[in-house]
């Protein structure tokens, strides 16, 4: 393993759709799908040998960012970070989702990493993961039998694994119209690096109550996670400091993180209930 | 596939090549097109020292980019921004300014400047030092590097 | 300072244009007709083990690879990667218990990333292929990550020559009793009032120069060992070389190739051995080899860690009675630089403050980690943190001012230096201090801290520290510098000085052009080049821009020397009556009597006989001017810095908001340079203290062998940096001037605890500072805001 030589490998690159399901069908769990790569080809420096790339770079029509006050937001497979970050309608609506793109990673890197490659990789400390379990919405996969969707709720299945099955691919993430107001914060060693913790938050306000939240926090659990009795607290209720201590305390409960070479499971415990307060009262700033 | 034809453009010349579907442009620049302006620093998309620009503004990883997905790309690196013997202004300010010290991030810290101000030709202190994460200097501090930035900015604006 | 034409001076760098453009050429980018790629195995999977089977004919078929070889293909000389052997004398070296416990490839691994075998191949593809079906077993050894541990009496002996495997203790034949310093600290602690002490843990840290280390080497058909690499010491590497293979000196050459950075990591060789013993097995052929990134961490040398106790005692009224301290260092899994920076850390303590007795003791032991040599502060950074903290400890149990105390208490003009009989020539701490105080509003913050209330909570800290300009007596430190003039009267300056992108070239030739009376333009720099130039030590120790600059301005006056008695002679007039400008030198208050300087290197050099008169015109003899320079002295500069800190307490995360060095720089030959070497030392500084450590599991594998993991401080994370360049000339120094090259990273380290210990009332006797540490703290402590 070299970060200079990459393992040798068959590079497929399909020109369209149905071209991609048809090599996906034939080659599955031999594939790995290649979106912007900045994941991809660390891991296979680092020693991961794959048989089959399949690169989505030259399918067309992938790299959508439409974004509807009615139908919502959709975001094609190619589309990058840095399209999410550039874009004020989400910075508007999803605000989540827009901070998490913004910060994830570098400025070369959000030129070429994806959305919908961060949610595939199912990492519990990706950015865009916590966002989108807060926003909700659902993942699109395409494969031979045509398109299925995939909420979020239930994407994430283990430790970096996801729903999506060896003969598809992931070809959008969407979240409806509406949402509710959402914030998305993290806590680093520097300011650019992996998140040790990051949180994300939803609130659908009828006025100053709440009426319903999700509350996403990664870093804590082999995926990113929803903490329900957190939410269960909110629900119908003004967001007052003393509700938000009951949140706190609450999800410091809830959480299960362990040590790594970024923090520890002490520290993130510790800390977890503080930064979700903070992201919520940032959601509502 | 093995290895692929493809045909990119590197400071504005032409280069077919037949390339093994494993390299990296990174290598293809250094290797193969016989560029060693671009450099390695860690391979592994933390250091920005391979950065160059695609259509001249946005910029981008050699070595996390496969050079067979790149067919048609059109790249900048540091060695494509001299004019007629005329510095670009933010190579000009680098100098003038002190921002380069044992020089191996300069390459992609220049690219990374000048990507910053195409897209804002005005940047903040603040929006400069957040922009210009992902690539690392061990040696400046960055206080140099970012003093340079806002002069090329000052320069570029004047001479529009 | 406008008495200077050149010195002084903001000049851009000599190489900035060239590097802009991206055209230097580091040893990586260097390529050659029929080059091949040396690839060195490295065992990863173990930190102790010994290498029980070795097939490499698998690897030897691989379509590409030229040559396979294992540790008994290549010399079996043992060497030192450090060059302590060629800077202190044989009496001194065995004194210190120096050693050679190195191989080019070994069967006893000592640390994860040890060398084990090369493959030699057409491509690196292809030796990286080979290298993959090496056919390795090992037997695992225990592991030891502390002296605790490697002391034990059975531990496994990394060396023989080491029993106990303890590398090294300040000796007694040097120190009495092993220890360092003057009077009986020990006693004189009972006059103390207050006393403080701890012991305290300083971290494993790598220097993260930009540039991974890479060689080309070839046995050329001459018969001569040619090296290129950015090595800060080439005409040390050139001696270390020429005896590891046999070869008279005048059979090696060592091309210095530009170096990307440094700090101490390539103080000496690293991979050199390896390269040239493979180059050696294909004359004619050139060998690139280059470390991944990922083996920068554990394959070359790191920071001294280690337990640093220290203990003060004050009297009431602040005065410093007594210190006692002891390091005690890992060292890693070879000697390396063992018997180096256990001193020196002591020496950088002693040469601080004014206590009554000081006594020093340090000691090294192997530990199965890459081995330790020098990183940038060599033993200060170290220091700084707990001398620093254990002040302030006092100051507030004692209810004095830091700034009031250090003010006080530091050593000045006339005491005994870091090495002690070496008494300070010049020392501007008192400006220092007065500057930096009022520039970060110490008083103001003090005085509005200490009231503040909520759940942020703001500190700022003062550290100092004293460091050096060369480390002569203990080291050897010289330079050789010839000053060659052209015809044309423009001069070349050859010399084997480094550049680790510090600026010293420029400052050198700025030297070099003010002291001859020359344009810059007129002045080259020839360096890196070990046929060319003589004797420099090397980069380390902060000693180019002193000792150097020293040297170059002596050969520079030797030159100048020779201009003035020619034109004499050819005036008809005496040294002493005339003066130099522009290049002319004419007879003072008559400027029409004139020579152009150009006139007399021309004649000196096409020295005709006149048909008509059938005499020669003008003074025969290329004028050269050579210097072969040891300094008197090595001028320690000093500085204060001031952070200004605030500490989360509901996350213990720190924002670093303000940050002041006020340096005692001499004369900056170049503003520029200086600050770009302060600004960036602090970037080491404040990593060194708040994020950076090389952390190891229980077996001794590295767990952040990367940028991702190993986290350094980035543009976004670092404060606004203000500079203060205090200048008050020193008697010795070229022009003036004192060194800045290492000085930096050092007191932004004590500042910054500090500055968390004001924002807190808490200290924290680990480093890095980490969030996860002063949460911890908090919470044990029982503190709410």
């Amino acid at each position: 393993m070299s970060s200079r030589i990459l393992p040798e490998f068959d590079l497929l690159v399909p020109q369209s759709i149905p071209e991609a399901v048809e090599m996906l069908t034939k080659y599955q769990d031999k594939a790995a799908v290649m979106a912007g790569g900045t994941d991809l080809l660390v891991l296979m420096k680092s020693g991961l040998k794959v048989p089959y790339i399949v690169s989505l770079s030259e399918v067309p029509g992938l790299d959508y960012v439409i974004y509807d006050p009615n139908d919502g937001l959709r975001i094609g497979a190619m589309a990058t970070l840095a399209q999410v970050a550039d874009n004020a309608d989400i910075k508007k609506n999803y605000a989540a989702l827009w901070e998490s793109a913004a910060v994830n990673g570098t400025p070369q890197t959000r030129n070429r990493a994806t959305v919908v490659g961060n949610i595939l990789r199912a990492s519990p400390a990706g950015d865009c993961c916590a966002a989108a379990l807060a926003l909700g919405g659902k993942v699109v996969l395409q494969g031979a039998a045509g398109k299925r969707e995939v909420d979020i709720d239930h994407f994430w299945v283990a430790y970096r694994t996801t729903a999506r099955q060896a003969f598809e691919f992931a070809v959008e993430y969407r979240i409806p119209a509406n949402v509710g107001k959402s914030a998305f914060k993290r806590m680093t060693r520097a300011d650019q690096d992996l998140s040790k913790l990051n949180a994300a938050v939803c609130l659908n306000m009828s006025g100053n109550v709440c009426q319903g939240a999700r509350l996403a926090i990664g870093c804590v659990a082999p995926t990113t996670v929803r903490m329900k009795k957190a939410e269960e607290i909110l629900k119908g209720k003004e967001i007052t400091d003393s509700v938000l201590k009951e949140v706190e305390e609450a999800v410091k409960g809830e959480v299960t993180p362990i040590d790594d070479v970024r923090s520890s499971a002490w520290y993130r415990k510790e800390v977890s209930g503080i930064l979700m307060k903070r992201t919520i009262q940032k959601a509502c700033a | 596939m093995k290895t692929r034809s493809i045909t990119i453009y590197v400071n504005g010349e032409a280069y077919s090549l037949n390339v093994a579907v494993n390299r990296t442009l990174l290598q293809v620049l250094r290797e193969d097109l016989g560029m060693p302006d671009t450099k390695y620093g860690c391979g592994t998309g933390e250091c920005g020292a391979c950065t160059v620009l695609i259509d001249g503004k946005k910029s981008i990883l050699a070595c996390l980019s496969l050079a067979a997905t790149m067919d048609g790309a059109k790249i900048t690196t540091v060695a494509g921004l001299e004019q007629e013997g005329k510095l670009h202004p933010v190579q000009e300010a680098f100098v003038n300014e002190g921002a380069i010290q044992c020089g191996y991030c300069t390459p992609g810290m220049v690219m990374k400047s000048v990507s910053i101000l195409a897209k804002n030709p005005h940047p903040t202190e603040e929006e400069i030092r957040r922009e210009l994460e992902g690539n690392i200097c061990r040696c400046t501090g960055y206080v140099k590097i970012v003093q340079a930035i806002q002069k090329a900015g000052d320069a570029m604006a004047s001479t529009c | 300072m406008s008495e200077f034409s050149i010195v002084g001076q903001r000049i851009p760098k000599i190489d900035a244009k060239e590097k802009v453009l991206g055209q230097t050429m580091y040893a990586a980018d260097l390529n050659f007709p029929g080059m091949y790629y040396g690839k060195i195995v490295r065992c990863l999977k173990y930190a102790h083990a010994k290498v029980t089977k070795l097939d490499l004919s698998e690897a030897a078929k691989v379509p590409g690879v030229v040559k396979v070889f294992g540790p008994k293909d290549v010399t079996q000389k043992t060497y030192n990667a450090g060059v302590m052997d060629l800077m202190v004398s044989e009496p001194a070296g065995q004194m210190a218990g120096d050693i050679e416990d190195q191989t080019i490839f070994t069967d006893h691994v000592k640390h994860q990333g040890d060398a084990i075998c090369g493959i030699l191949a057409k491509t690196e593809e292809a030796a990286e292929r080979g290298a993959e079906k090496v056919i390795v077993e090992y037997e695992p050894l225990p592991v030891y990550l502390t002296a605790k541990e490697s002391m034990k009496s059975d531990a496994v002996q990394f060396t023989p020559l080491k029993p106990g495997n303890k590398a090294f203790e300040l000796p007694a034949e040097m120190f009495p009793n092993n220890i360092y310093g003057w009077g009986d600290a020990e006693a004189e602690m009972k006059n103390a009032d207050l006393v403080v002490e701890d012991t305290f843990y300083v971290p494993k840290q790598k220097q993260c120069q930009m540039e991974p280390h890479a060689y080309v080497a070839l046995y050329d058909r001459q018969g001569r060992l040619n090296c290129w690499t950015s090595t800060q010491m080439p005409k040390c590497v050139h001696p270390k070389l020429a005896k590891l293979f046999d070869l008279p000196m005048s059979r090696v050459k060592i091309n210095q190739s530009p170096v990307g950075g440094g700090f101490g990591c390539k103080l000496g060789m690293i991979n050199e051995p390896q390269a040239c013993a493979m180059a050696m097995a294909v004359p004619g052929h050139h060998v690139k080899t280059q470390q991944l990134r990922e083996e920068d961490w554990i394959a070359s040398e790191s920071r001294h860690p280690g337990l640093y106790w220290m203990k003060i005692g004050l009297k009431k009224d602040g005065t410093p009675v007594a210190i006692q301290a002891r390091f005690e260092a890992y060292t890693g899994g070879y000697y390396t630089q063992a018997s180096g920076v256990p001193f020196t850390t002591g020496a950088w303590l002693s040469g601080m403050y004014k206590f009554g007795a000081c006594n020093y003791k340090g000691e090294a032991y192997f530990t199965n980690q890459v081995p330790c040599g020098a990183y940038r502060g060599y033993g200060n950074p170290q220091t700084n943190f707990p001398l620093e903290q254990l002040i302030d400890r006092a100051c507030n149990q004692l209810s004095i001012d830091p700034v009031e105390w250090r003010m006080k208490w530091h050593k000045n003009v006339g005491d005994d230096g870091w090495c002690i009989g070496f008494k300070y020539p010049s020392c501007a701490l008192d400006e220092c201090l007065t500057r930096g105080a009022e520039a970060i509003g110490w008083k103001e913050k003090r005085a509005k801290y200490a009231g503040q209330k909520g759940k942020k909570r703001r500190g700022v800290g003062v550290s100092l520290m004293n460091h050096c300009s060369g480390a002569m007596p203990m080291l050897l430190e010289h330079t050789t510098v010839t000053v060659k003039v052209n015809e044309d009267a423009t001069a070349e300056v050859i010399c084997n000085c480094s550049d680790l992108g510090t600026g010293a070239h420029t400052a050198l030739k700025q030297i070099a052009a003010e002291t001859l009376g020359f344009p810059m333009d007129d002045v080259h720099m020839l360096v890196g080049n070990s046929d060319a130039a003589g004797f420099d030590i090397g980069a380390h120790a902060s000693r180019t821009l002193y000792v150097g600059g020293l040297a170059v301005k002596a050969a520079c006056e030797k030159v100048t020397k020779q201009f003035f008695e020619r034109a004499a002679t050819a005036l008809e007039s005496n040294v002493e009556d005339l003066e130099m400008k522009d290049k002319k030198i004419f007879v003072k208050g008559s400027p029409a009597k004139a020579i152009d300087v150009k006139t007399i290197t021309s004649l000196g050099v096409y020295n005709f006989v006149n048909p008509a008169t059938g005499k020669t015109v003008g003074t025969p003899g290329q004028i050269q001017g050579y210097e072969s320079f040891f300094p008197p002295h090595n001028s320690p500069p000093f500085s204060a810095v001031f952070v200004e800190v605030e500490v989360d307490t509901e996350t213990g995360e720190v924002k670093i908001l303000e940050f002041v060095n006020a340096y005692d720089i001499g004369r900056a030959i170049n503003p520029s340079n200086v600050e770009g070497q302060l600004e960036g030392g602090a970037q080491h500084g404040l990593g060194n203290v708040l994020t950076e450590e090389t952390y190891y599991d229980k077996n001794g594998l590295c767990l952040n062998s990367s940028f991702t993991d190993y986290k350094m401080l980035g543009p976004s994370d670092l404060p606004p940096m203000k500079i203060i360049l205090v200048e008050q000339p020193d008697p010795i120094g070229p022009y003036g001037a004192k060194s800045c090259g290492e000085e930096g990273i050092i007191n932004p380290i004590g500042a910054t605890a500090n500055a968390i210990y004001n924002a807190l009332g808490i200290q924290f006797l680990e480093a890095p500072i980490t969030p996860e540490k002063i949460l911890k703290a908090l919470k044990e402590k029982g503190l709410s805001y």
